[in-house]
């Protein structure tokens, strides 16, 4: 049984327990190595995954998702898509819709935050098997403090013997697709 | 005596716990990215070539001054064009000590133009291609981030590299410091 200064003995280690954790917690951000920007590659994670969906809908092509750690964001008017060799022409990107921004220095951008999926739809219904590489010229900020100059990240594609545009539903990823 | 021990022990965390809270209050933003080495000997600091706004060539060495300010920044770039007002109230109030600046960008002329008569910016802004961020990168810039801004002294060797903004008052108290 314990008796009433045991009661406050215990108090009393409880409360330097949650002093303690606070001292912790609050010891100046500045001592946190995650005030350290990321590397463009590791802020934009991109990956790329070959679709070809029913022929009705004519839907075939690349789409290219973006994970983006959290306060950083990338802009969709600054993404620029190539395949390498450009014998397996695309057509404009299909982006969708982002969150507007509108700086009193800079107008309106629409940006990405968290993830966004790029569709980059083939010119052609058949495309030729073989091994390809999508080059991406992208351009993105931490947010409020620092800016990306435009920087270049390529992902690995294969096209596989057979691939046709119209084959049913999307495709499983190929073996060698992503980073 | 013991019945003061737990006392005392708080006592300790307690004024911990104060003084860290303290520290962190005082410290408004987080603190500049750390810049990686320099890799550009000063006369190739000096001698890189930029393009005016009026098209003639440039270099970094034609700016005589005790100290020169080169920021590395983009018309597209936020928080670039947040701190280049404060550098160019900076430019007016160390002119007269030697203090130079240079806005460097790898970007249109004519959007460069634009932005500086609208920021009122009273320094010169330079374009190039490749050479702007390849400068960056020589000086620091590891990530290829903007803004970016060196101090060189008036020979090019490298005083300060900063990565992100750099505060007005900052940078006006190290300017003092560099210049007292």
């Amino acid at each position: 049984m314990q008796g009433a200064g045991g009661g406050f003995f215990d108090a009393m280690r409880r409360i330097a327990g949650f002093l303690a954790a606070l001292a912790v917690l609050s010891f100046p951000a500045g001592a946190a190595s995650t005030d350290e920007p990321l590397e463009a590659d590791r802020a934009f994670r991109p990956s790329a995954r070959l679709v070809a969906e029913a022929a009705a809908s004519g839907r075939h092509g690349i789409d290219i998702e973006y994970r983006i750690e959290p306060g950083y964001y990338l802009y969709r008017d600054r993404v620029r898509f190539d395949v390498l060799p450009a014998t397996l022409p695309i057509a404009s990107p299909e982006f969708p819709k982002g969150q507007e921004i509108d700086d009193p220095f800079l107008g309106k951008s629409v940006i990405y935050r968290d993830r966004v999926v790029i569709h980059l739809p083939f010119m052609a219904s058949s495309v030729n098997p073989g091994r390809y590489r999508v080059r991406i010229t992208a351009q993105g900020c931490a947010e409020d403090r620092l800016c990306y100059a435009p920087f270049v990240q390529e992902l690995p594609l294969t096209i596989p013997a057979g691939y046709r545009a119209a084959d049913a539903t999307t495709r499983p990823l190929p073996p060698g697709l992503g980073r | 005596m013991r019945a003061w021990i737990p006392f005392a022990g708080v006592g300790v965390v307690a004024a911990l716990a104060g003084l860290s809270l303290w520290l962190a209050g005082s410290t408004n933003l987080p603190p500049p990215p750390k810049a990686g080495p320099v890799e550009a000997t000063s006369a190739a600091i000096m001698a890189s070539k930029f393009v005016d706004l009026d098209g003639n060539s440039r270099v970094l060495g034609q700016l005589t001054g005790k100290v020169i300010v080169v920021n590395f920044w983009a018309t597209w770039c936020t928080p670039c064009v947040e701190e280049m007002p404060g550098f160019a109230r900076l430019q007016s109030r160390w002119e007269a000590k030697g203090v130079r600046f240079v806005g460097l960008a790898n970007d249109d002329p004519e959007k460069v133009r634009a932005f500086g008569q609208r920021l009122a910016i009273n320094y010169p802004l330079w374009t190039g291609e490749a050479a702007v961020m390849d400068l960056s990168r020589r000086l620091g810039n590891r990530i290829g981030v903007l803004p970016h801004t060196v101090l060189l002294d008036g020979d090019g060797k490298v005083i300060e590299s900063r990565i992100g903004i750099y505060a007005e008052d900052k940078l006006d108290a190290r300017l003092a410091d560099i210049l007292s």
